[in-house]
């Protein structure tokens, strides 16, 4: 029963990627219809790092630019992220140590 | 402790690894890849090194201690060099296009790419570098003694 | 092109191929191999698909460091697959 449900499950999920990935449609223009408060219908924030990037922060990597620069925050977080996962590692296998006391 | 064979290729293949983990950091805003992704090479080299030679015989060469003073600085030094430009908002990207150092223009469109360009991004991205290697490093080098201290028992 | 098609069709069935390999052999040791297999198969899909910010990642954090902590973690406890 669990076998054939999960198999059911996923040949539906296989089936919708297949319809998605078979014909694309204009979801984002549609939704972009009722957007709210003025907002453009596309968004155009890639081409403005496209044609505003290499002045602004002369770097031609595009990617770095907005990994470091325009989305720094994201970056902060990603660091601590794993400063914090490393802390974590620290802490449950330094019980574990063996014969050394060198530190 | 591997066999004769992994440490000749272990001794050959390091330094390769290392120099590729520190073009990839250093050139960071000209080409793909940056601090973690470099950081992440660099430590798969001293991967290799520590599981090719023991834990016992590499726990004189790389210290814990230092892997970690390694993180901690690289994740202060980028705060602080994000702190730097608070004068206009944090993240503030004032050494570009300034003159100083790291601070040339560069021309609009497709050009071979110069070192001496692009700011604050250069050391932010040996900053996390920096960081990246310390903590990937430590985390190996953990595992590394708490298997051989599970093997003793 | 037909070359990148064909290539990528040979990569995305090299990764289902690997991935049922890794959960199907009894030995664990042959499981770490077969996932830094699949990390490395891919590493080159991310590269074909020209995001290689996340190849380098993907081949530096998939294909080295997590297969080289498995086999640390199966150093320290045993190589076979039990049944319960």
């Amino acid at each position: 029963m669990r076998k054939a449900l999960m198999a059911a499950s996923l040949f539906v999920l296989f089936a919708a990627l297949l319809y998605v990935a078979v014909n694309p449609s204009d979801f984002g223009a549609e939704l972009g219809d009722h957007l709210v408060f003025g907002e453009p219908k596309y968004t155009d924030m890639d081409s403005y790092f496209i044609h505003n990037g290499q002045n602004q922060t002369a770097a031609n990597n595009i990617v770095t630019s907005i990994v470091f620069d325009y989305r720094g925050f994201d970056t902060l977080g990603e660091a601590s992220v794993l400063f914090t996962a490393v802390l974590g590692v620290g802490v449950v296998l330094r019980m574990l140590r063996g014969d050394e006391n060198d530190e | 402790m591997m066999s004769k064979i992994v440490r000749t290729q272990a001794n050959i293949l390091y330094p390769l690894i290392l120099i590729f983990g520190f073009y990839i950091v250093a050139h960071g805003h000209l080409t793909p890849g940056g601090g973690f992704q470099g950081g992440a090479v660099i430590a798969t080299g001293v991967a290799l090194v520590a599981i090719s030679f023991g834990y016992g015989k590499i726990k004189k060469w790389i210290k814990k201690t230092n892997l970690t003073a390694a993180e901690a600085v690289g994740l202060l030094s980028f705060i602080i060099a994000a702190f730097t430009g608070i004068g206009t908002s944090f993240f503030c990207n004032w050494l570009a296009n300034s003159g100083l150092i790291f601070g040339d223009t560069v021309p609009y469109g497709p050009n071979p790419g110069y070192l001496n360009t692009a700011g604050l991004l250069p050391i932010m991205n040996l900053a996390v570098g920096i960081e990246v290697l310390g903590g990937l490093g430590v985390v190996v080098m953990y595992m590394l003694s708490a298997a051989k201290a599970s093997e003793v028992k | 092109m037909i070359f990148e098609e064909l290539i990528q069709v040979l990569l995305l069935v090299g990764l289902i191929i690997t991935a049922y390999l890794s959960i199907r052999f009894k030995d664990l040791l042959a499981c770490a191999v077969s996932l830094g297999a699949f990390s490395f198969l891919l590493s080159l899909e991310f590269y074909m698909l020209q995001a290689p910010d996340v190849a380098i990642a993907e081949a530096g954090i998939g294909a080295g460091l997590t297969t080289a902590i498995f086999i640390l973690a199966i150093k320290a406890t045993h190589r076979w697959e039990v049944e319960t």
